[in-house]
């Protein structure tokens, strides 16, 4: 296990990277905030937390994203700037590797579910916790094999 | 094959003091907290270092999911430290209590020597309890 003040100089830098991720940064400039060089930083980061400082950036990204595709009404481009993405192109397809299908078709579906305007549908939420709210019928699932 | 625990519910008194709680004092961060169409809060947490493991701060209110006798009866449980949250692990037991106390965390037990490491017994602002343990094997 990782030392206390260790600890705490490799939250100092993740701390900087949660603030900033929608903002271009490099690592090197962040490891200082954590007082190490980059190799060592992105090392202790993925030791630490289970993923490397870019993963962990990309992970903030795209949950950004989809926050601001089911309660805004931006275009894909302005949330993909918005969220630190320079290229639709790109934005897009990782979106898509991660989420399993493209922003535009996220936000179609994730709105075709909710009852109110701009608000995350109840069937975005694990069924147990919504189970007694509404019928297990409307919850849209999809029986898996 | 279950693989991993990624949620766990823990039932609190206002979810904005708690928010407060374990972001502010125990340091944790922000999972999601998003209010579904209907009104419902979906507040979770999680510590930096596990972001898989999400807490589900709940407030039990009457509703579908609780009549009012039942949340009711599970709010008086919580406050009166019925329940608990499970174990935080730390590196340095008496410095995170140090730390937490400063913070105004409230302990019913400080660090102590047990036969599994090092154990201090908190409280949340809910009255939900938690242990903090520096594991020793």
């Amino acid at each position: 296990m990782i030392r206390h003040f260790q600890y705490k100089k490799i939250c100092l830098g993740r701390d900087y990277l949660q603030e900033h991720f929608s903002d271009s940064f490099s690592l090197a400039e962040v490891a200082k905030y954590s007082c190490m060089s980059q190799y060592h930083f992105c090392r202790v980061f993925t030791n630490v937390f289970g993923e490397s400082p870019n993963t962990f950036v990309t992970r903030l990204r795209i949950k950004k994203a989809k926050e601001m595709l089911i309660t805004e009404k931006f275009s894909i481009g302005k949330i993909c700037e918005s969220v630190g993405y320079s290229s639709i192109g790109s934005f897009s397809s990782l979106f898509r590797k991660k989420v399993g299908m493209s922003p535009t078709q996220y936000r179609r579906e994730l709105w075709g579910l909710s009852s109110e305007p701009l608000s995350f549908p109840m069937q975005s939420i694990p069924l147990c916790y919504a189970q007694n709210l509404f019928d297990l019928k409307d919850h849209g699932m999809k029986k898996r094999r | 094959m279950i693989q991993a625990i990624v949620h766990v519910t823990v039932h609190v008194l206002d979810q904005d003091e708690a928010l407060k709680f374990y972001t502010e004092k125990l340091g944790f961060e922000v999972g999601m907290d998003m209010t579904m169409d209907g009104g419902f809060r979906w507040l979770t947490v999680f510590a930096k270092a596990q972001p898989k493991l999400e807490l589900v701060l709940a407030e039990p209110k009457e509703g579908p999911m609780f009549d009012k006798d039942s949340a009711e009866q599970i709010r008086r449980l919580v406050s009166n430290g019925a329940f608990g949250v499970g174990v935080f692990e730390t590196d340095n037991c008496q410095k995170t209590y140090d730390e937490l106390l400063e913070k105004g965390v409230e302990f019913t037990q400080p660090p102590t020597e047990q036969f599994y490491g090092i154990e201090a017994l908190g409280k949340d602002n809910s009255g939900n309890w938690f242990s903090l343990t520096q594991q020793t094997t």
